[in-house]
């Protein structure tokens, strides 16, 4: 049981930097989730944590212990790697006890311990096949003993679910959540796919080029994301983006997009106030599109004539991508009805839910009462 | 099953079934003729076993294997650690020049290695010269001359296929390793060492087969107590005692058995337990180490120690080639080109032959290898694995097996063995495996679907080779022919049986200087004209085939 701190952590791979400045702190128990494109250093980060590679500045704690000279072995934590990383000349058996053994645990804990960790896993009628000699996911079960033996202070996980098909992926990450929330240690689990992030963490690091952008629990992270990065980042399908022009008008806000304009709710005025005349990007979640047919009635003011591309029929509910003017929109709507493609519909926006972002970069977003 | 892939299987076959399995039934079936007799029997190998002498023979073969394993390993064993991990400076350099001797025939380095080290070599003379010693110490004649010479030529088998697994393990296995607690030598021993004993167990057989093919070099060293060298002697010099020739032609066939046995057994081996299919190897260098200054220096020296004794066999065979009577000095001290004068002007036949036959199975290479290969890799003609395997199996033959069984089967019925054909004949069907696994190889990488899109928009399974095809693996099959061409200049253990007089090559033309009361200066200028062709060559290899490295691994396979 441990927290993890990393302070003013940078790295550079010759004149490349994968990480920059980089400060964060996991809590005890906590499962965090270091998210970003590939190529954003988050896989870098978490091999620092694990010793596998030298921070260039900055300090790295695990408990109370500063880590940064300690080999991998003596900092009390287990890692399951991205393409597993079992020993093939191994059994399923002789890898998880592995690193039992080269602590010189006595045999009968150490089997005690295999045993328990493969009942939990589900790999018990495995433990003496060859690595060769198993699915993908069983191979990713027996990853996951092999750390979880050890009951190590810190669980680092490094993108542990990317080889599986979708159907196991969903699987594995509930089951990893539960694991999770049986073993109460901290977890560190690296992935580029927000998803798994949303899912499985108590806590959101969205990086980008080596740079963490915001680190939050996932809801806060999905509902205020700082940036216009953040917001295009996590969610699915992605957020709508419209770059726009913001009006007054009689003492109401306009978001004017050239071919539509949007009435902004009252209550954003105070904070919206100052990019009047200014050019700013209007984001929208595609949950927060609606067909004004079948929008709840508060909605129905902000309406938009637009035509349907795409149509793409998920059963429990419908994308639609539609051309509103010159922009093109993604709304998810319910199934209450058939749609044809170069239909016109009207659509509605639940400004409510809406987001304004400044216009240059870092494009941070405009923050907002209600 | 389309009928020109039938066709060709079939052409292919019958060429397989008279170069290679007719001479090798031949030669089997021989060594149970009773001498003097057309009976058939047990007898040449009871009376084999039940000589004190060729026991000893075939006991001194088995252990010049295992000590000359055991050198290879231990020396090469850090070096290509060295090689495979430690990111160094000239790094590619000095590999270049560790893995030189795998191109060299073995027979240039010994001739090398007794003007320097033997009784009265430059060595022993410089130490008395000094008064160091009185008299010379015997360096090189005997076992421990042997174990050193195909040691040093042999290395490179060892270092190239351990440093290969060293750079195929996926660097996180040892990253997890090292993360559970694994440090240092204990994750060299727990998991690199085990993951990389196929590829070592590949070298390894190379390695140890060596002596069981390799006649010439004892005899340089003054030594015939091996089992190819006695079969040599026995055959090309005794073919009137019956006796002695068919245990010659025994030792043969024990020879090959012992080859081809350990070479299948170690093929079955190492294909079950393959671990690098399982990994998915993320990077392609592998792991690598940046290194302390003591462990720095520690390696460059190391490096430099075994690239001396490589350097000195092409060095000592320069100065030979340009001097005269370079006796009981330390250095020659008469410079003359009168040895390069006798070889271009006076008997130019020699570089002739050596050009004409490789080039000539060269061409049977080409004719034979791209269609063996599109065979192989593309299509599912029946036997084709078969005939895989047996052109596979070509690679464990001693050279010695087909030369002797060319003579026998090619002299009488069919009297190939009388043109002058049989020489590149019997290069090409010795060097078979080489140029087809190198088609193979570029075979393997070049994309079916690239070959079915031409397919698919109407060009024929001819056009579909001939435009698409061809080009791509063209740079597969150019260097396939250089380190083809390289292996058959340079071949003499099957040439020398079959030569007859005007058919004599370059490596011959060394054997019978050397053989013909030391003429040591034509013998070593030979060499070394040799070795500058040969990399020429390799160098021509290294520009298409992207490094000398790739070049001299893909040249592994086919050396014996």
């Amino acid at each position: 049981m441990a927290r993890v701190v990393m302070e003013n952590v940078s790295k550079f791979f010759g004149t490349v930097q994968a990480v920059k400045d980089f400060n964060l702190t996991v809590e005890d128990k906590e499962f965090a989730i270091l998210v970003g494109p590939s190529g954003c250093g988050k896989s870098t980060a978490l091999r620092m944590i694990a010793g596998l590679e030298e921070p260039t500045t900055g300090t790295i704690s695990i408990g109370d212990r500063l880590v940064n000279d300690l080999p991998p072995k003596d900092r009390d934590i287990a890692m399951v790697f991205q393409e597993y990383a079992l020993y093939p000349h191994m059994s399923v058996y002789k890898n998880m006890a592995f690193g039992l053994k080269l602590r010189k645990f006595p045999k009968q804990e150490i089997d005690q311990r295999v045993r328990e960790a493969a009942e939990i896993l589900g790999i018990q009628d495995f433990l003496d096949r060859k690595p060769k000699q198993l699915s993908g996911g069983q191979r990713q079960r027996v990853a996951v003993g092999r750390a979880i033996v050890r009951k190590p202070a810190v669980f680092l996980f490094d993108e542990p679910l990317s080889n599986l098909d979708a159907k196991l992926r969903v699987q594995m990450r509930a089951e990893l959540s539960k694991l999770h929330d049986r073993l109460q240690t901290t977890m560190i689990y690296v992935t580029h796919d927000q998803v798994e992030a949303m899912t499985m963490g108590t806590k959101i690091v969205v990086m980008k080029d080596g740079v963490i952008q915001q680190v939050g629990p996932p809801l806060e992270v999905y509902n205020y994301p700082v940036n216009l990065f953040v917001a295009g980042f996590i969610g699915s399908p992605v957020m709508n983006f419209v770059p726009c022009r913001i009006l007054s008008q009689e003492g109401r806000l306009l978001i004017d997009a050239g071919s539509f304009q949007l009435l902004i709710p009252e209550k954003r005025i105070p904070s919206y106030h100052p990019l009047v005349h200014s050019e700013a990007i209007f984001g929208i979640r595609p949950k927060d599109i609606y067909d004004r047919a079948f929008a709840p009635e508060h909605l129905k003011e902000n309406s938009v004539r637009s035509v349907i591309d795409v149509i793409e029929p998920l059963g429990s509910e419908i994308h639609l991508n539609v051309t509103a003017g010159q922009h093109n929109l993604v709304a998810v709507v319910d199934v209450q009805t058939t749609y044809r493609v170069h239909q016109e519909i009207e659509i509605v926006f639940d400004l409510d839910r809406m987001h304004l972002f400044e216009k240059d970069p870092p494009n941070l977003r405009i923050k907002a009462e209600g | 099953m389309s009928r020109g892939n039938l066709l060709i299987s079939a052409i292919l076959w019958s060429v397989v079934a008279l170069f290679v399995i007719y001479p090798l039934s031949f030669l089997m079936i021989e060594s149970f003729k009773i001498a003097g007799t057309d009976r058939y029997g047990l007898q040449n190998y009871i009376d084999f076993f039940k000589d004190p002498y060729y026991l000893k023979t075939f006991g001194n073969t088995l252990l010049l294997g295992v000590l000359v394993l055991a050198t290879t390993t231990l020396v090469g064993l850090p070096l290509a650690y060295i090689l495979a991990r430690y990111r160094l400076k000239g790094k590619v350099l000095f590999t270049a020049l560790i893995l030189l001797p795998i191109v060299l025939p073995a027979y240039a380095g010994a001739f090398a290695l007794i003007v320097l080290f033997g009784k009265m070599g430059t060595i022993n003379l410089l130490l008395m010269d000094w008064g160091l010693i009185s008299k010379p110490i015997n360096f090189v004649f005997g076992l421990h001359g042997l174990v050193f010479i195909q040691a040093l030529h042999l290395l490179p088998f060892i270092v190239l296929s351990i440093s290969a697994g060293f750079t195929n393990i996926d660097p996180s296995l040892e990253e997890a390793a090292e993360v559970e607690g694994a440090s240092g030598w204990k994750r060299f021993l727990t998991v690199t060492l085990p993951l990389t004993s196929p590829n070592y167990l590949a070298g390894a057989v190379i390695v140890f087969l060596w002596p069981f093919t390799d006649w010439l070099t004892p005899l340089i060293f003054g030594q015939q107590d091996y089992l190819p060298s006695i079969a040599y002697i026995n055959i090309a010099y005794h073919f009137t005692d019956m006796h002695r020739k068919y245990m010659g032609i025994v030792s043969v066939v024990i020879s090959s058995l012992i080859c081809v046995g350990i070479f299948l057994a170690s093929k079955t081996w190492v294909e079950k337990k393959k671990y690098t299919a399982l990994s998915k190897g993320t990077t392609l260098e592998g792991r690598i180490i940046e290194t302390g200054l003591f462990t720095k220096v520690w390696a460059y020296a190391y490096m430099l120690f075994i690239a001396v004794f490589v350097l000195l066999i092409p060095i000592v065979l320069g100065l030979s080639a340009f001097s005269r009577r370079w006796v009981l000095q330390p250095f020659p001290s008469y410079w003359t080109l009168d040895n390069f004068r006798l070889i271009f002007l006076e008997t130019p036949i020699l570089l002739k032959n050596s050009f004409v036959f490789s080039a000539v199975a060269l061409l049977f290479g080409v004719t034979f290898g791209l269609p063996a290969a599109y065979l192989i890799t593309r299509t599912k003609v029946p036997g084709k694995d078969t005939l895989d395997f047996v052109i596979t199996l070509m690679l464990a033959f001693p050279g010695i097996a087909v030369g002797v069984s060319y003579l026998l089967a090619f002299w009488e019925g069919i009297p190939l063995a009388t043109h002058w054909i049989i020489m590149p004949l019997s290069l090409f069907i010795r060097r078979l495996p080489y140029f087809l696994r190198m088609a193979h190889a570029s075979y393997l990488q070049l994309d079916v679907s690239l070959e079915e899109a031409s397919e698919v928009s109407g060009a024929g399974k001819f056009k579909t080779f001939i435009n698409i095809s061809l080009p791509l693996l063209l740079k597969g099959v150019f260097v396939g022919l250089v380190m083809f061409f390289i292996m058959a200049f340079q071949e003499i253990s099957t040439a020398i049986f079959l030569y007859r007089g005007g058919w004599e090559t370059l490596p011959i033309g060394i054997y019978l200087n050397w053989h013909r009361g030391m003429e040591f200066g034509i013998a070593g200028a030979m060499a070394f004209l040799m070795i500058v062709i040969i990399f020429v060559l390799l160098l021509i290899v290294a520009r298409i085939g992207g490094g000398i490295l790739g070049a001299a691994w893909g040249s592994s396979g086919g050396k014996y």
